[in-house]
């Protein structure tokens, strides 16, 4: 079945354009890549780092408002990762680092169903003081090293590559 | 005479190391690597949101409470110089024959000068007012550390040599 989706995605004209192009796109998917983590790390950080109890004073609900810049990095992240897929699919799938970057990404998407569905609702009713609890901790907490993991398996596919 | 200070600087053991010239340490290039990145997310990432705030992002957060999150730059800073160092001493010749990695180290300058200048202006300054030039300064940070960001990509595309020895 990888298979066959490897040939699949490499007898698309986008995996040829993307590859025949690889000198500027290669490149400038990559730099796309790097802006959106920076984009995901920054905002996400902060509000992990807020409900971890830094930076008291500032409401958890007000900081979170930069949750749009994590979905804005995510979604160019998902992209410009989707573009290298097609490009090499043979150099992720089968690739040690690449299973660990999805297994980082599935638990840190968990970890996102499970806040919002769970201590969401009572960290917006807390003040700029208050401390967040023990749950949305132990969330914030596995976020950081969830995303941390997903930028080290990233960094690592080079390593990897079959 | 440059030439020599490369080929001097590579057949040192630290840059062997970084390059995992050892059995031992065939690991050491990909670990600082990592290090480097993460280090990038958490310093332009909370420098830029920062900025961000000054430009009227979140308006609710306030500005000076922000300091709490600057010791977590300052350790990615810390971070990135000594896996940045670790990294020029493995590879002395691509980095420093490369003008693109200049324009980087420039840009990162100016940048923390910014992150400084805001740091002391707005972020610790109990009665700071968001002036137009603090508005700028921070368009301009957040476009330096997107520059860094780029710029230090491209080394792995735009450098000419890759060692001297």
């Amino acid at each position: 079945m990888i298979d066959a989706l490897t040939r699949w995605l490499e007898s698309t004209w986008f995996s040829n354009w993307f590859l025949d192009n690889g000198q500027w796109t290669w490149p400038l998917a990559e730099s796309l890549h790097f802006i959106g983590l920076t984009m995901l790390i920054g905002s996400i950080g902060l509000i992990d780092l807020r409900i971890l109890g830094l930076g008291k004073g500032i409401r958890i609900v007000d900081v979170h408002a930069l949750v749009k810049f994590t979905v804005a990095g995510f979604v160019l992240n998902l992209v410009t990762g989707s573009m290298f897929l097609t490009g090499q699919p043979d150099q992720y799938f089968l690739n040690r680092a690449f299973h660990f970057k999805l297994v980082f990404l599935a638990l840190a998407g968990l970890n996102v169903l499970a806040f919002y569905g769970t201590t969401f609702r009572r960290l917006k009713q807390l003040g700029p003081h208050d401390e967040a609890p023990l749950a949305a901790r132990l969330m914030a907490g596995l976020s950081l090293v969830c995303w941390i993991g997903v930028i080290c398996a990233g960094r690592l596919l080079t390593f990897y590559r079959p | 005479m440059i030439d020599s200070l490369f080929i001097v600087l590579e057949s040192s053991l630290v840059s062997r190391w970084v390059r995992g010239e050892f059995d031992a340490a065939t690991m050491v290039f990909p670990v600082v690597i990592s290090l480097h990145a993460i280090g990038m997310g958490f310093l332009a990432g909370i420098a830029c949101m920062i900025n961000l705030r000054i430009l009227g992002i979140a308006p609710a957060v306030p500005l000076a409470r922000l300091a709490a999150f600057l010791p977590v730059a300052w350790l990615a800073l810390f971070i990135n110089l000594v896996s940045g160092l670790l990294l020029l001493i493995g590879y002395p010749t691509k980095a420093l024959t490369n003008p693109v990695f200049y324009i980087k180290l420039l840009c990162i300058g100016v940048a923390l000068w910014c992150l400084f200048w805001i740091r002391r202006n707005l972020l610790l300054n109990t009665s700071a007012v968001v002036t137009a030039y603090a508005r700028r300064l921070a368009v301009i940070a957040t476009i330096l550390w997107t520059t860094a960001i780029v710029t230090g990509r491209l080394l792995a595309y735009t450098y000419s040599q890759l060692t001297s020895i």
